[in-house]
């Protein structure tokens, strides 16, 4: 045994080790804390700032704005401005059309095209302009005869070329496009024929072909993503959060209910990919929806999102102190106005968390949608909801993941063009959802 | 060992409101209230006492049968209001609720306006057409718990906002304003400072000409102070029930007399 005799005085200011050891592991502990910290922002920064330098370029286009004269001769030869006559004539024509335009404004602006064959010259020109002259003059026959501005894409070598991603190097060693080419470039840059301005078509303008990235854009997976969002909101968060007061408030507390919330919080975990299944078997080879639909997507991921608004909102309602409880069954509220009036009231924030939370993870989702067809190449809109969320549409993620596989890095840009708007998007509706908690959470 | 104290009644002058029998309840395996027979008198405050854990709070909470929401909880006997057995099959515990009013041990008012907080009973009971009468309810609730003076000109603001003593005044002008017969406490000041204690305790003197009350505490000179009958529990038995002075005074049970000498609790 230790002697028992009272310790010596000693002062505060005796420099002791074990104080000096507690004090060096808190100062380790604050620096990993820190580090960590700082190590994520920087992480998150870098992304921020290479999707930006990556994708900023995606929202503006090259293009190339000439006079043409419509031929009527050509483009209607019957002369009757019938509509479906006037559809027989094809892309080809109008290629010759605009290839007439082209070359006769390089002559105009006296640009020297030195050796270039026509078939040269076409190339500058967008695969796509053909089609846009085309669909212009079937929406107004009037313009036939007359000469109108070809607002057109430039290609999307051209496009690069400006934008510095085709150089005379790379230009030298590519099939599609030669040195000589890219200097007729600056030739019409400085004759003002060839210029660089915002491209609204990328946000509006349906997915395109390989060989015409210049013409691509996000406007059926913007359409589709949002359907799916609203889809999803409307089924899950009634479905979730009934689910979780009648687990919460009203069954009874035994194997089973607690088997329930053990397989819940398993869903939650289960990856995104087996609810695709899930969806194909279910919805497309079950139930006969019809595949790429938003509907069928927006089902998975709402099956997909429930577990998350479940917990969330289970949370949400189990900090509701049970003095409020009390307070409502003690003055003869029955258990649903207990619920309504003052539960769900005082859960409201948590629930709207757990719901961004879980809207959020879907709106990103690609791999259950790839197994439901929506990676399909989508050429016409949707139409508007109801009956729209049938028709095939993609989504923002899935047009990212689609763009990254093919082989022009033009599409590179727009798949991180495609992640800036998926960003925005993301951000605006955790926005909104904090707007709608501040809301709801100033009624104390 | 049987109680007999309900047979007191009929040396009492007033009515018997709420009549226990042979009350038993088990929260699962474990026996928390045995035996307990009592009868609580018409427009009288009644004192429940008792070490901590002698299930005066669970027996309490019988009565409204708030016991109800524990799922666990299970009670044997018969309890009557007025004559009428609260536990039968045919009764609506929404309603009784209503008839016995309940206080708790923390004040709690519903994070609302201190308007909506009394209003809240009336409305959902229908208890006033229209918003006129509504206001007379609160008015009159709010001024039977002698708290109208301190919020009549901010009626808006919201209840949480208030100091504890206010708060709990607050949740018994609630709990009045859908007109209850019985006014339940589950040690309504243990939470309170002493100027708020006393203003409570004020307040159940009031009460009393209108209401029955019961109200649990751990504070010995509260119960002297406010009941004029004392139910003394220990280890779920009711050991003693009369008049609190006699309680008090002379205690005929020796485990009544070594807790409120202090010596057990």
């Amino acid at each position: 045994m230790s002697d028992m005799t009272a310790p010596a005085k000693r002062s505060l200011f005796t420099p002791d080790r074990l104080m000096d050891k507690r004090k060096a592991a808190e100062k380790r502990f604050r620096f990993y804390g820190l580090a960590a910290v700082v190590l994520s922002i920087a992480v998150l920064i870098f992304m921020l700032v290479s999707i930006a330098a990556q994708g900023w370029t995606a929202f503006t286009q090259a293009k190339l704005s000439f006079p043409i004269t419509l031929d009527a001769s050509k483009l209607d030869p019957k002369g009757n401005r019938n509509i479906e006559e006037m559809k027989k004539i094809t892309t080809l024509t109008y290629n010759k059309v605009l290839g007439q335009g082209f070359a006769d404004a390089m002559k105009a602006k006296g640009i020297q095209i030195d050796a270039l064959t026509d078939k040269e010259l076409a190339v500058l020109v967008s695969k796509d302009a053909a089609a846009d002259i085309r669909n212009r003059v079937l929406a107004d026959p009037a313009l036939l005869g007359t000469t109108i501005m070809a607002d057109v894409f430039a290609s999307g070598r051209i496009d690069g070329y400006l934008k510095g991603r085709v150089t005379m190097a790379s230009a030298a060693n590519d099939s599609n496009i030669s040195p000589a080419q890219l200097q007729l470039a600056d030739r019409l840059r400085d004759a003002g024929i060839l210029k660089a301005g915002f491209n609204w078509t990328f946000l509006t303008n349906p997915d395109a072909s390989d060989q015409r990235p210049e013409a691509a854009g996000i406007g059926v997976g913007l359409i589709g993503s949002a359907y799916m969002m609203l889809l999803v909101l409307i089924m899950s968060v009634p479905i979730g959060v009934s689910a979780s007061i009648y687990l919460e408030e009203f069954a009874p507390k035994n194997r089973w209910t607690d088997l329930i919330e053990v397989n819940i919080s398993n869903l939650a975990a289960v990856p995104s990919i087996v609810y695709g299944v899930l969806g194909l078997a279910l919805f497309i080879n079950t139930a006969g929806l019809p595949q790429s639909s938003s509907l069928v997507g927006a089902l998975v991921l709402t099956l997909m999102t429930l577990p998350t608004i479940i917990i969330a909102t289970r949370s949400a309602i189990k900090a509701v102190p049970p003095s409020i409880r009390d307070a409502a069954l003690g003055i003869g509220a029955s258990k649903m106005q207990t619920v309504t009036h003052h539960v769900l009231p005082l859960a409201m924030p948590g629930i709207l968390t757990g719901t961004i939370l879980g809207l959020a993870a879907a709106l990103g989702q690609t791999a259950p949608l790839l197994l439901i067809g929506m990676v399909a190449f989508v050429d016409n809109y949707p139409s508007l909801p109801v009956g729209g969320v049938m028709d095939p549409a993609t989504a923002l993620p899935v047009q990212v993941y689609t763009w990254t596989q093919r082989s022009d890095p033009a599409f590179i840009e727009r798949s991180s063009g495609a992640i800036i708007v998926l960003l925005i998007f993301l951000l605006t509706m955790n926005a909104l959802a904090i707007f709608l908690r501040r809301k709801f959470q100033t009624r104390w | 060992m049987k109680d007999i104290h309900y047979e007191e009644r009929k040396v009492g002058m007033t009515g018997v409101k709420v009549a226990a029998r042979d009350v038993q309840v088990y929260y699962g395996d474990n026996h928390a209230i045995k035996d307990v027979s009592v009868d609580i008198l018409s427009k009288t405050v009644t004192a429940f006492i008792g070490p901590s854990g002698c299930g005066k709070s669970t027996f309490l909470r019988c009565i409204n049968r708030m016991n109800d929401t524990i799922s666990i909880c299970r009670v044997e006997g018969s309890i009557t209001l007025d004559g009428e057995d609260v536990y039968d099959p045919k009764i609506d515990p929404v309603r009784l609720r209503a008839t016995i009013g309940m206080v708790f041990q923390k004040p709690n008012p519903f994070p609302k306006s201190i308007y909506d907080n009394v209003a809240y009973g009336p409305r959902i009971h229908g208890l006033a057409r229209g918003k006129a009468e509504l206001d007379e309810v609160v008015e009159s609730s709010l001024k039977r718990a002698a708290l109208w003076n301190e919020v009549k000109d901010r009626l808006d603001a919201p209840g949480t906002g208030l100091s504890g003593g206010q708060q709990q005044r607050l949740c018994i002008a609630r709990a009045i304003a859908t007109g209850p017969e019985v006014l339940l406490m589950d040690e309504p000041c243990s939470a309170l400072d002493p100027i708020a204690t006393a203003q409570v305790e004020e307040l159940i003197d009031e009460l009393r000409a209108n209401y029955t009350v019961v109200i649990v505490t751990h504070s010995m000179q509260q119960a002297a102070r406010v009941s004029q009958r004392t139910a003394f529990f220990h280890l779920g038995s009711l050991v003693e029930y009369g008049e609190t002075s006699a309680i008090f005074t002379n205690p005929s049970d020796p485990r009544t007399e070594s807790y409120i000498s202090g010596r057990i609790g």
